[in-house]
């Protein structure tokens, strides 16, 4: 190895020397640090060191097996001791000093000359010689070639490793404390006891301070609260009932709930168990029809099961207990039958018409209206099949019949017994004509009555006269023809007067006639609404127009309304005027009626609802307390109506019976009735073309 | 001026003033729905109905003076510290600071009841008056499985079996138990005390299950007001009776869920202080339990039970009860007749039926009982037993000197008040149809058959004393009953004649007036059958005219309130139909079955 070094030198050194020729007086210094690097060499350039440093090299050179220990210890310090020539620091040594003779200076200032390298050839074939060759690395700072020991190869190859470079030091070692705490009195610090820890603290004196008051005073309590006893009497004697009084509002407690029927049994009767179709029924009701609980039976005690719904139900009983508005409602728990109010016994109230009595058949077609002579032996009837018959009541027989040709809305027979003279709105115009009862003086004197002369046609100018009154050749009495059609007629109880209504006459739809006179006028400019029927008063000069909702009340001696009842009635039908005067009865057609006090007031004293159809005619009683509506549906009511003379006391009215016997015919029933002007009888015309009288 | 207008300054009148809205009220008193709730709950103030709903139609209505009497209650302060002392206590554990927390936890704030009872019950008769609703909650949560971490404590579903064990103790004792009822949901009861009619539901004794279906805050809130209601209703009624409350219970008894046995022992006990001959058991009973406390309270519970078991060991002996009821004679009849139903009798009760509900009824009628399994006075071969209750479908070792009942017969004689037959309850047998006591039969218009029987025993009983069940004369009563059977039955036939009487009468009247002639059409119709027809037509049309003129005199408000009655009439009447109809189907099946 040495050797290899000598040739490497020795090829190195005609370029060195050739570069240190002229530097050789410089040179001592370049080869002392080249020759003091090479640590095994024995040259004599080591005497060149200082003496200790010479010795250890010597020492080393010795022998090369013992040199890793002696290297490990020494190599420090030899490198301490010789320490890098070069001095000029971690300069840029390509750049500084490039172009320069020497790479830096030593510790004396004296340049360090530049030494070549050796060429590339050499370097190859050193390497190719010689084994160890790796082991000299070129030092660009110090500019000579080192040679590493095996030590430093091993240092490096560790670190490469990322170890620790030396190979005896433990990275983890056990932690030794090296304080001693056993038996040293004394703290670490020496600073001496601040004041704090001997003086008394000031914010903890006001706590306790604090603490101390709040003790005195009660306000801490460091005793546990005394159990009180949960339960005692709470309430004392109930005789003080006055202390006994709820406060407040008033108190309205919950309904109990519902007490179980038989049906909740565990083991119920056989008929409260639904079949399996009725259960299955349930399933298609409305969730809040469906029966909350099924009834089931089970066969023994042991088998009923937990009920599911217990908690449920007694959360919804808390629900309610809570949450439900209580309100105080009264229960009726009465026979629905104790409403009705105390009427007297029918019997008491005897005579009434109550069964069909006779059958008067000969009419062709519905039989529109009826009319009982004031005698009562004889009923004129007129039909919609063109007929007028006159009829004996006893009998049942057909007088009369008067073919009149078109349809009779309404008849009227005069109420004058010396006048046998029937009043009939035919087709649209009114014909009065001879009943052709009664003795012959009368017939005279009815004849003559009936007698008009031509009428010379009154110069109204362009307006048509309201009526004219002309001979009715065929029946040989009298035709007034109407402007408009007429709808009804209506005699005044002297029989000289008599009233038609044109609905649709507006200005003129409620006329006057007078007979002996024939002579017509129409007093009533203005009707609030279309007239239905109008009557005259059975005593005083008076009269009452019926419209659609209203009842006018005129003094025809004035000539001004009167009263104006109100009906608070959809539209009335038909109208009736007891005997006395001062009641009124009002027939609707939603089938209601109406009885009117007038003394007593303009609306209604009392409203019946009895007909389900329309109302068609009304009518009292000329003697007894009764009076009677007809309607649609087929029926006949007959009713008590008490007047009593004593004006505090309000009119008694009893429904007494409905008369039932016609049939219906084109939706049509009852179309009039009429009592017997002296007998508690009753004549109801229907539409199935029969007459019929009842009676007692 | 439109109508609604209100001049600023000018103060709301009516409904408007009156009434406010929940909303309004929660926010007027300044809580939270939940304590406005609790609130209302406890000081039992409800909605109200006002004539015109101010604020509109789906609100609930309070009335201001309710809500006034809710700001003035000092529980609403109470509520209040409540919730500051929880905040306090979250603060304490979100700052770590668990000794301040548990400081905290140490002293909740509390508040009492006692003062709302008094204030919503000022006299004791309203109290009862509305015990109903308070007993049935109590009984259910007595029933709730008590466990741990479910929703609702344990500690008060104990609280409420002691506090129903107390109650029925003090019916039981006093004998005011009238009538019971086993239903699907449970098992009613009905009680008299002090002329008031209580009723209350106990669940079967099966565990329930706690559903979700329910708010449980809502529901222990009630029972918070009904618990103390009923500590203090017991307080009252214990006291009336001289005994001390709360009872001191025997804790063996207790362990062994004879919760209800043990108190009717305190009770007597607290009724006979002492009994000079028993004093000698005593010390020997003393010496016996060394370990448990000389408290006098509990001696004089010894001395109790041993006055209980000793004349029931002796034959013949009477039982302490019965000897108080020959002392009291100022008595009301009825508790009397409550008291002596099973004077003589002596009732065992086998494992399988519900122990709890007959060890109240039996001793609430007079009756002694006693049950298999520990702690009971006396055991099954006691010779005396009259009764064992048994609900198995055979027995296999019979006693041939008692007899063997299913538990409804218990039941079904105490709701008629007499000790019926027990051929129909034998074990084994399916038992009769079980019979509301609470449905009044004439009333709803239908009577089961076995109604009929059991008021059969019932009037047999009034006239003689019923025999012992297998006397002799038993058949004897039978028979007596029947022979009175069939004097209802024809005297019923006899209305039936009277009342066909009366209708051919109406009848005649309405075909003789058709004709006008009655004898004439007597005549007439008395050969004509097919004339019948019609004439039950007119009868029923001229029933039918004679309603309806009626009905047109009648004002509309008073027609319309008819035909709602009508209306419910009739449904009542579908509904005894469809029972008939049932009936007529279930018989007719099982006479095609039996051939």
């Amino acid at each position: 190895m040495g050797r290899g070094e000598e040739e490497d030198k020795a090829v190195l050194s005609p370029g060195v020397e050739d570069d240190t020729a002229d530097l050789s007086a410089d040179d001592s210094p370049w080869s002392d640090s080249a020759l003091s690097e090479g640590e095994d060499d024995d040259e004599a350039s080591l005497s060149f060191e200082d003496s200790g440093e010479g010795s250890d090299a010597d020492s080393d050179s010795d022998g090369l097996e013992e040199e890793d220990d002696a290297a490990a210890e020494e190599s420090d310090s030899s490198e301490d001791e010789v320490a890098p020539r070069n001095t000029v620091g971690d300069v840029p040594l390509n750049t500084w000093y490039k172009d320069e003779e020497h790479i830096g200076y030593d510790i004396e200032g004296r340049k360090i000359k530049k030494r070549d390298r050796d060429g590339r050839i050499e370097r190859f074939l050193s390497s190719q010689d010689n084994k160890d060759d790796w082991r000299n690395i070129w030092d660009y700072y110090n500019g000579e070639e080192v040679k590493i020991t095996k030590e430093e190869a091993k240092i490096i190859s560790r670190l490469m490793k990322g170890k620790t470079p030396h190979a005896n030091v433990d990275p983890y070692p056990d932690y030794v404390d090296w304080f001693e705490y056993a038996d040293k009195g004394h703290p670490l610090s020496n600073a001496p006891e601040p004041k704090r820890r001997f003086v008394p603290s000031k914010w903890e004196q006001k706590k306790v301070v604090k603490l101390v008051r709040a003790i005195r005073k009660g306000w801490i309590k460091f005793d546990k609260p005394k159990d009180e006893p949960n339960y005692y009497l709470l309430w004392g004697d109930d005789t003080d009932t006055a202390d006994n009084k709820r406060q407040g509002l008033s108190y309205i407690p919950a309904p109990k709930p519902n007490l179980p029927g038989h049906e909740e049994s565990y083991n119920p009767s056989v008929e409260y168990i639904p079949t399996q179709e009725e259960i299955d029924k349930y399933q298609l009701m409305y969730e809040e029809d469906r029966p909350k609980f099924i009834p089931r039976r089970f066969e023994s005690l042991r088998s009923v099961p937990a009920y599911e719904k217990a908690l449920r139900e007694g959360f919804d009983r808390c629900l309610d207990l809570y949450l439900c508005p209580r309100t105080r409602k009264k229960r009726i728990n009465i026979d629905p039958e104790s409403l009705r109010p105390k009427l007297p016994s029918k019997k008491d109230l005897r005579p009434y018409p109550r069964t069909c009595y006779l059958e008067f058949k000969g009419h062709g077609g519905p039989v529109t209206s009826l009319s009982v002579e004031t005698t009562g032996q004889w009923i004129a009837s007129g039909s919609s099949d063109g007929t007028i018959r006159v009829w004996e009541v006893e009998t049942g027989r057909c007088l009369k019949v008067f073919n009149v040709g078109a349809d009779v809305h309404h008849i009227s027979w005069n109420p004058s017994p010396e006048r046998p003279i029937l009043a009939a709105i035919v087709g649209r115009d009114l014909l009065l004509l001879n009943a052709e009862v009664g003795d012959e003086e009368t017939q005279v004197r009815t004849k003559q009555l009936l007698h008009v002369e031509e009428q010379t046609p009154e110069d109204d100018g362009d307006k048509k006269p309201a009526v004219r009154w002309v001979k009715n050749e065929k029946f040989d009495g009298i035709t007034l023809i109407h402007h408009r059609a007429a709808s009804t007629v209506e005699w005044h109880s002297k029989g000289d007067y008599f009233t038609t209504v044109v609905p649709t006459g507006e200005s003129r739809a409620v006329l006057l006639h007078q007979l002996s006179k024939k002579h017509s006028h129409h007093p009533f400019r203005k009707l609030p609404g279309l007239p239905v029927a109008a009557v005259f008063h059975p005593t005083q000069k008076m009269f009452f127009v019926a419209t659609k909702k209203f009842v006018q009340v005129y003094d025809l001696q004035k000539a001004e309304v009167v009263k104006k009842l109100e009906s608070g009635l959809r539209e009335i039908s038909s109208i009736s005027i007891h005997p006395g005067g001062d009641n009124v009865i009002v027939g609707s057609k939603d089938g209601k009626l109406c009885w009117f006090d007038t003394d007593l007031s303009t609306r209604p004293y009392k409203m019946l609802k009895n007909h389900k159809k329309d109302i068609t005619s009304v009518t009292f009683h000329r003697r007894y307390p009764l009076f009677a509506s007809s309607s649609e549906d087929c029926t006949a009511h007959v009713f008590h109506g008490m007047v009593y003379a004593d004006l505090n006391q309000n009119p008694l009215i009893v429904p007494l019976e409905i008369l039932r016997g016609h049939l219906s015919s084109d939706r049509r029933g009852v179309l009039d009735c009429k009592f017997h002007p002296r007998q508690p009888w009753l004549f109801t015309a229907g539409a199935d073309s029969v007459i019929r009288l009842y009676c007692d | 001026m439109p109508k609604h207008y209100r001049p600023a300054g000018k103060k709301k009148e009516g409904n408007a003033a009156k009434y406010i809205t929940r909303t309004k009220a929660v926010k007027y008193l300044q809580i939270s729905l939940a304590v406005f709730r609790k609130l209302c709950i406890l000081k039992g103030v409800f909605p109200r109905e006002p004539k015109k709903k101010v604020e509109g139609n789906h609100k609930t209505y309070y009335h201001m003076k309710d809500i006034a009497f809710l700001a003035h209650d000092p529980l609403i302060e109470k509520f209040r510290e409540i919730k500051v002392h929880r905040k306090k206590v979250k603060k304490a554990y979100a700052k770590k600071n668990r000794d301040l927390a548990d400081r905290l936890l140490n002293r909740p704030p509390t508040y009492k009841l006692d003062r709302l009872i008094i204030e919503r019950y000022p006299s004791f008769v309203d109290a009862l008056r509305d015990l109903d609703d308070c007993l049935t909650m109590v009984h259910l949560f007595a029933a709730l499985p008590a466990i741990e971490g479910e929703r609702v404590q344990v500690q008060r579903i104990h609280n409420c079996r002691r506090l129903s064990h107390e109650w029925q103790a003090y019916i039981s004792r006093t004998n005011s138990l009238r009538k019971t009822f086993i239903s699907v949901k449970g098992i009613y009861y009905q009680a008299e005390v002090q002329g008031q009619k209580i009723t209350w539901l106990t669940p079967h004794a099966l565990q329930q299950v706690l559903t979700d279906d329910v708010d449980f805050n809502v529901m222990l809130t009630f029972l918070e007001f009904y618990e103390t209601l009923l500590g203090f209703v017991n307080f009252k009624l214990y006291h009336s009776i001289n005994v001390n409350y709360p009872p001191i219970l025997d804790s063996r008894l207790e362990a062994l869920s004879a919760e209800l046995y043990a108190l009717s022992r305190y009770m007597s006990s607290g009724r006979l202080p002492g009994n000079p001959e028993s004093n000698g058991f005593i010390e020997d009973k003393e010496t016996e339990n060394d370990k448990e406390s000389s408290k006098t309270d509990e001696s004089e519970l010894r001395l109790a039970q041993l006055q209980h078991q000793l004349p029931a060991n002796e034959p013949g002996a009477l039982m302490h009860l019965v000897e108080e009821s020959t002392a009291d004679d100022t008595e009301e009849e009825s508790v009397k007749e409550c008291r002596t139903l099973f004077k003589d009798l002596k009732f065992y009760l086998s494992r399988e039926v519900p122990r709890e509900s007959l060890l109240f009824i039996i001793p609430a009628f007079g009756g002694t009982v006693s049950w298999e399994g520990e702690g009971a006075p006396f055991d099954e071969t006691d010779q005396d037993i009259t009764h064992q209750i048994v609900d198995r479908p055979t027995q296999s070792h019979v006693f041939l000197s008692r007899q063997y009942v299913q538990p409804q017969w218990i039941f079904d004689c105490v709701n008629i008040l007499r000790v019926i037959p027990t051929d129909d309850y034998i074990v084994g047998r399916v038992p009769p149809p079980h019979l509301s006591p609470f449905v009044d039969n004439d009333q709803e218009g239908h009577m089961p058959d076995y109604a009929v029987t059991l008021e059969r025993y019932k009037s047999a009983g009034q006239n003689q004393v019923m025999p012992l069940p297998g006397d002799e004369d038993l058949g004897n009563s039978i028979v007596e009953a029947k022979s009175e059977h069939d004097e209802f039955a024809k005297k019923k036939r006899e209305l039936e004649k009277q009342e066909k009487k009366y209708h051919d009468e109406l009848k005649m009247e309405i075909e003789g007036t058709t004709f006008s002639n009655l004898s004439n059409k007597k005549a007439d119709s008395a050969p004509d059958v097919a004339d019948e027809d019609e004439t039950q037509a007119a009868v029923e049309q001229a029933e039918k005219d004679a309603d309806d003129i009626a009905k047109s005199v009648v004002s509309r408000k008073k027609r319309g309130l008819m035909e709602a009655m009508k209306i419910s009439n009739d449904r009542k009447k579908s509904k005894v139909e469809l029972l008939k109809q049932r009936k007529k189907a279930a018989e007719s099946s099982a006479s095609a079955k039996r051939r």
